[in-house]
Order: structure tokens, then C-alpha cells, then sequence
């Protein structure tokens, strides 16, 4: 069985999709939005469930990402702007893939490794790119498990911590803050872009789109409480704690005696992000097998070059990750809701292309 | 080998090949992990003020032999200047060739001429360390943090961890020290109230001690090693040290202390003394349950409520013996509590007051509840709050 099952679909969006906004996200939105981070973070998340409903509703088509753009816009079309697709997902790639590089080097080492401590991830991602993208669904079987124990882990070790007075007041960043914290959080927001190359990996079942979108804000409440409990603990020296979801458990009481049993937790979820980070280059892969054909290594071949290329890039951008992430969530943080949330309402809006007979 | 055949291979041989090159990487050793003979495990750092700029002692654990008479922790304190704390870690490296290691560091001692001229700039280095813990305990000493980690303790091999003895959950309990983190001095600070507190540490001489433990100190300034004939030092911490916007501006006695830490309604075995017939008595906490708000009704107030609960722990007038069986305490004696407990918050508060220092983050408190209130009272509040003191002691039945 090759395709991807509702219950893996709904896994993906209610427990992996959200483990992607627990590490950097937090400190980014405290640092545009204070007390308010809770707000802009929201907004994203009915946003992206508004697009994620889309992509499902597309899924009662029957046709994969690529048979639905030659059918809308013809063959020569679609080949070009799959192509443009695979790209953006090579973008979009990016940032989850420095976010788990620092992760790796700052917490699971107590002095700066060398630069070869994460290139086993570059390996793996060649495993993960050359195999189909059906695949994900039978690893999402073991990772949704896993990414709810290490988020429930962590809150349950956290949320004694937590001061939640220390949100209020409501709206002391005022708009500005709202706007630049909804802005800069766009680009961990690429969940309904992500599912739609698994269109035609899984069959449409009545309710999907409704489950799927519940399943989705679902683990978007984790998520807030998450921020909330993580605002509650850091206050004003949230901006300064990069990677949330490894934070804020130590400060539990029987930390102390036990040492970092938290550990447990913080593995588990790092575990779940490196799937997470690999998934856009397989997409990015997939896409352009489907419309270009599949040739036998081919699917490694693709694997090889592109973690090579991100392992360039991962070397280049070392130390200059501050800026990288600047101009990802700056510059050309407008590349995200065009393709996250423009291109799946739009392709829910055009119509079929009448056969010619 | 068939071409088609390889080719079908051709990803379990690159597999194998791939974790060849992993294993190979990680045996030898190029993933970077740190050799711990090249690696100085910081115990607890010291932060000076100079005149160009800091001077940063490390405490550095060393190994002990093997023999187990032997237990405890050995160390030697490293100090290096310079015109940043960076400056000064950066040269004890150079100085040692090992990589300072701040992951177990447990405590920062900041001396108070660095404490009242730049807390921050004293601090800033530990803040953005990423490979340093930020709870850490943080506390400022009298004269000098690196002659206080250089001392020798009389109670245990290395002086850090004597200290830390003072910050224990005991100690807590007993309203006598009010132990800070770094992550907690760090939030008071840039927060909108932007004062803290630190526990203030004094070493004193212990009379009569003999230096009897392994060598504790080694490289600049200090002995290589070898017997010393210093003295031996207790430490006391029952003083608090105040902050405001990032400088020491006040010290609070151990009296104030105690009413801080009963006011943060901490305490369940502390002690205090008040009066008998004329004559001093000794009562013990054994519920606290203390509390600050603030009230903007009739004019900013400053509500403290102190609510203890106390038994007899001492008394120095003659009794029968059916007295010291008894828990309950007689009245004139709660008054007198009463009157001791309110006396404490009142100077506590006009301490607090006086040092400009928000220790009860009231101006947080204004800001979280109204931003227009906020902004109207936040230069003035301090001098413009009311105290409104109120203590309610109570015998153990």
C-alpha cells in the first residue's frame, strides 16, 4: 500500500505540522510582539487551517498536485510552475533546516562543535528524499505518537513555572507589534503548502476537510498554550531564549535531584523536526519526479544533490544565520502566503479545463 | 558485476558507505566533542570591576586522586583582566589552554565596586553565553568576588560550593537568605520595574581553623599550589543587596530580609525575636503566608500583609516546665511579634523606597492592570506610595 491514510493525515497535522513552531518561532514573536505573542501566532494558525480546509477540499478531486495543474493549465504550465513550486519548497527548507543545525550545536553540545557534528542529517535527508513520498505516512505513525509525548512532556514539566500574569497587558504591542509579529511568523507557516504535493498520496474521505482543519487547530492550541507557558516562565527575556520547547522544562523542581530528565522530552521532539526539516526537500524532490518521470536513481541522485546543496549552505550560512534568518523572515517573507495561502485558495477557484475531444 | 544488477544495489552499498564515513568520523573524534583534559569545568565565576575594565575569576575543578579517603571537590582559581568579561575568558583560555567550560557553573559572584558601577556590563557575557545555565545562582560580595572564591573555606575543599551551601532550599525555608538566578536577575532588570535583588555575601575569619585541606589555588596571583597558611573562612549571607536599573543602591539587614522573605510568604522554619516581660524571646515560623498588592483607590497604596503562624523556640524568663510543653504562644508575646514583624516591613519599605528600588515590582503590577494608569504613575509611584502594613500573628494551637 503506497498511499498515505486519513488517520496518518490527521496525525501529520494535528501532532507533526505544530512541532515546527516550538523552537526559534517563540522568541521571534516575543521579540515583535511582547506579552502579545499569542496573537500574531493565532492569526497564523486560522489562517493556515482556512488554507489547509482548501487543500483538503482539492483532495476531492483525485488528482495529484501535478495532475491538477496540467489539467488546469496544461502540460508546458504546469511543468514550469511545478517546477516554481519545488523551488519555493527548496526556500522553505531553508529555515527549519538552520533552526535544527543551531539547535543541534547549542543544546546537545556544551561548547561549539565542529561543523561536521550535523552532517549525519544530510545523510539521512538523502535517505528520506530518495524514497516516496507515500513514505511519510507510515513515519508519521511513529512520529505523531512521539511529537504529543514530548509536547505534553514539556509542558507538563513547565507550566509550574509559568507566571501567566505575565501576558497582560492585552495589546501593549499594540498594532505594530501584531503586524510585525504576524509578518515575521509567516515563514513557519507553510503547513497547507507542505500538503498540497501529498495531494493524490491520500484519498479524500467524507469530512476530511473538517477534520483535517480541526485536527490542524487542534494542535495549534498545544501550541499556544506552549507560548503562553514559555512567555510565562522567560517574560521579558523571552527574545533571548532561542530555542523554546529546550527552555523552559529545566526550571521544574525535580530537576535538580534527578538532573535533565527533560531530556526525554527535548529528544523526542528533535527527533520529530529533523523528519520535520527534511519533509520540504522531499517534496521539493517529489514534484519535480512526478512531472518530469522517474528514471531508475534518479530519486537518490536528487537525494545527493540537494543535501549537498544544503550542506554548502548550512556551511556558509554558519555564523551568518542571524542575517540569514533576517531576510527569510524580512525581505522575502512575502514569498510564504503567496504560495501557503494564495495558491491553494487559488487552484480551489479555477476551474477544470473541458477535455477536447 | 551485472551494470543492471549494481544499479538495483546501488543504494544499500551507498548506505553502507555513508555510515562508513559516519562511523569513521565519529572515532576519530571529528565531531568536535571536547577532551575533557583540555576542558576547564568552571565551578563558579568572580566578576571585578577594574580600572579598564573587569577582572574575572574562574574557579576550576581539578581532578583528585583516586584515593578515597579523599572526597569533596579540589579546584583553582584562575583570574584574568580585561577591558570585557569576554576579554578576561578569552585570556584565562590563553592563560591555561583549556577551554572554559561554563555548563556546571552553578554560581556568578559579582564584587560590590562592579555590582554598583555595572551589574549589566558585569553580566552581559553570561547572558548571551548559550552553553551556560541560567539558573545559575547569582550573588554580590563584600570587596573583592575573586578574593572571596580564592578564600579558603573552613567547611569545604572548594569555597564556591560552601557558598552555594548558603542558598540551599533549608536556608530558603528559614527566611534568612533570599537566593537570586541569573535568569530571574535578568527578568527584574528588563522588566518594567527594572530593580532586583541579589544575596550579599561576607566571609568571615573562622577562629582557630587550621588549614588542613588539599591545595586550592593555583595560577595568577596565587600560590602554585601546595599548603597555605591563610586563614580559614565561614560565609554568611543574610544581607540583601538592592538593585536599581542595573546598579547596587541599597543593603538590606538580615531583619529586612527576613521580612522580605515572609512577605514572599517563603518561609515555614525561620526564627525571630521579640520581647517577653522585657526580656528577649525566640519564636519559630511554622506557616507563613505573606503577600504585596497594590491599590490605586484612594491614591497608590502599598499594601503588605504579613500572616504568620509561631511557636515558642526560646524563652528567657523562668517558667514551669508544663510552658515548654506547650506550643501555644501567650499573648503579650504576639503582640510583641506583631509590633517587631510590622517595624521590620515598614523600614523595609522606606529602605526600598529610599534606594529607588522596586523590589516588590509594583510598577509591574501597574502596568499589567492598567497601561493608562501605567503611564500617568510610572516616574512617580515609588515616592508617591502609601505603605498600609498590616501583621497577623498567630500561635501554633
Amino acid at each position: 500500500m503506497n498511499r498515505i491514510s486519513k488517520r496518518q493525515l490527521l496525525f501529520f497535522l494535528a501532532c507533526v505540522a505544530p512541532v515546527g513552531k516550538l523552537a526559534l518561532l517563540p522568541a521571534r514573536l516575543a521579540d515583535k510582539a511582547g506579552g502579545d505573542l499569542l496573537f500574531p501566532a493565532l492569526l497564523q494558525f486560522l489562517l493556515q487551517a482556512g488554507a489547509i480546509f482548501c487543500v483538503l477540499l482539492l483532495a476531492k478531486r483525485g488528482m495529484s498536485f501535478f495532475e491538477l495543474l496540467k489539467n488546469t493549465f496544461g502540460k508546458v504550465a504546469a511543468c514550469v510552475l511545478i517546477t516554481v513550486y519545488a523551488l519555493f519548497l527548496l526556500f522553505a527548507a531553508l529555515l527549519p533546516l538552520l533552526e535544527q543545525k543551531l539547535l543541534v550545536q547549542t543544546v546537545f553540545y556544551d561548547t561549539l562543535p565542529s561543523l561536521v557534528a550535523f552532517s549525519p542529517f544530510f545523510l539521512f535527508a538523502v535517505y528520506l528524499v530518495s524514497k516516496p513520498l507515500a513514505s511519510f505516512g507510515r513515519m508519521w505513525d511513529i512520529l505523531a505518537p512521539l511529537a504529543a509525548f514530548g509536547l505534553a512532556g514539556i509542558l507538563v514539566l513547565s507550566v509550574g513555572s509559568a507566571d501567566f500574569s505575565a501576558l497582560a497587558p492585552v495589546g501593549a504591542a499594540g498594532g505594530k507589534g501584531f503586524f510585525e509579529g504576524t509578518m515575521s511568523a509567516f515563514a513557519w507557516f507553510c503547513d497547507a503548502a507542505l500538503l498540497l504535493p501529498l495531494l493524490g498520496k491520500f484519498r479524500y474521505e467524507k469530512g476530511l476537510a473538517w477534520k483535517g482543519t480541526l485536527a490542524y487547530l487542534g494542535g495549534g492550541a498545544a501550541v499556544l498554550f506552549f507560548y503562553a507557558v514559555f512567555y510565562g516562565i522567560f517574560r521579558e527575556i523571552a527574545p533571548a531564549q532561542l530555542f523554546a520547547f529546550t527552555a523552559t522544562s529545566k526550571y521544574f523542581s525535580g530537576v535538580s535531584t534527578l538532573g535533565r530528565i527533560d531530556y526525554l522530552f527535548i529528544f523526542a521532539l528533535s527527533l520529530v523536526m529533523s523528519f520535520w526539516a527534511a519533509l520540504p526537500l522531499q517534496e521539493a524532490a517529489d514534484c519535480v519526479l512526478e512531472a518530469y518521470g522517474r528514471p531508475r536513481g534518479l530519486p537518490t541522485l536528487l537525494g545527493v544533490g540537494l543535501s549537498a546543496l544544503y550542506f554548502v549552505l548550512s556551511v556558509v550560512l554558519d555564523f551568518r544565520f542571524t542575517e540569514a534568518l533576517d531576510v527569510i523572515t524580512g525581505e522575502l517573507v512575502w514569498i510564504f502566503p503567496v504560495f501557503c495561502l494564495l495558491v491553494p485558495l487559488l487552484l480551489l477557484l479555477t476551474r477544470r479545463r473541458r477535455r477536447e475531444h | 558485476m551485472n551494470i543492471k544488477k549494481f544499479s538495483r544495489t546501488l543504494p544499500m552499498k551507498l548506505w553502507l558507505l555513508l555510515l562508513g564515513v559516519v562511523l569513521f568520523s565519529f572515532f576519530s573524534n571529528d565531531f568536535g566533542l571536547v577532551d575533557i583534559q583540555k576542558t576547564a569545568i568552571i565551578l563558579a565565576a568572580g566578576v571585578d570591576k577594574t580600572e579598564d575594565g573587569f577582572s574575572v575569576t574562574a574557579q576550576i575543578a581539578v581532578p583528585k586522586g583516586s584515593d578515597r579517603t579523599t572526597g569533596g571537590t579540589s579546584s583553582v582559581e584562575i583570574e584574568a583582566e580585561g577591558e570585557t568579561v569576554s576579554d578576561c575568558v578569552s585570556l584565562i583560555f590563553a592563560k591555561t589552554g583549556w577551554v572554559p567550560k561554563f555548563v556546571f557553573c552553578n554560581l556568578i559572584v559579582v564584587g560590590e565596586e562592579a555590582a554598583k558601577s555595572d551589574m549589566i556590563g558585569a553580566l552581559n557575557y553570561f547572558l548571551r553565553n548559550d552553553y551556560m545555565s541560567d539558573s545559575c545562582l547569582l550573588a554580590v560580595c563584600e570587596g573583592k568576588a575573586g578574593a572571596l572564591l580564592s578564600s579558603t573555606s573552613a567547611i569545604d575543599d572548594t569555597s564556591s560550593l560552601a557558598i552555594e551551601k548558603l542558598f540551599s532550599n533549608a536556608a530558603v525555608n528559614s527566611g534568612k537568605v533570599v537566593p537570586n538566578s541569573l535568569k530571574d536577575f535578568a527578568i527584574s532588570y528588563y522588566g518594567v520595574s527594572e530593580s532586583g535583588y541579589l544575596p550579599y555575601v561576607r566571609a568571615s575569619e573562622q577562629e582557630g581553623g587550621q588549614n588542613d585541606h588539599a591545595p586550592t589555588s593555583a595560577g595568577a596571583g596565587t600560590n602554585a599550589g601546595g599548603e597555605r597558611d591563610e586563614p580559614q573562612k565561614v560565609y554568611i549571607a543574610e544581607e540583601t543587596a538592592l538593585f536599581s536599573k542595573g546598579k547596587m543602591v541599597g543593603l538590606l539587614p538580615r531583619e529586612q530580609t527576613l521580612a522580605f522573605s515572609l512577605l514572599t510568604g517563603k518561609v515555614s522554619t525561620g526564627t525571630f525575636g521579640a520581647e517577653d516581660a522585657g526580656k528577649p524571646v525566640t519564636l519559630t515560623v511554622v506557616k507563613n503566608g505573606g503577600g504585596v498588592s497594590l491599590d490605586l483607590k484612594d491614591g497608590p497604596t502599598a499594601k503588605l500583609a504579613l500572616s504568620v503562624t509561631v511557636r515558642l523556640c526560646c524563652r528567657s524568663i523562668t517558667a514551669p516546665v508544663e510552658d515548654i510543653v506547650s506550643d501555644s504562644v501567650p499573648s503579650p508575646i504576639l503582640k510583641s511579634a506583631k509590633a517587631v514583624l510590622e517595624e521590620y516591613a515598614e523600614t523595609l519599605f522606606s529602605m526600598c523606597r529610599e534606594a529607588q528600588c522596586d523590589l516588590f515590582q509594583f510598577k509591574r503590577m501597574l502596568y499589567a492592570r492598567s497601561r493608562k494608569d501605567y503611564a500617568a504613575w510610572k516616574d512617580s509611584l515609588l515616592l508617591a506610595l502609601r505603605p498600609e502594613i498590616e501583621a497577623k500573628v498567630v500561635s501554633m494551637k
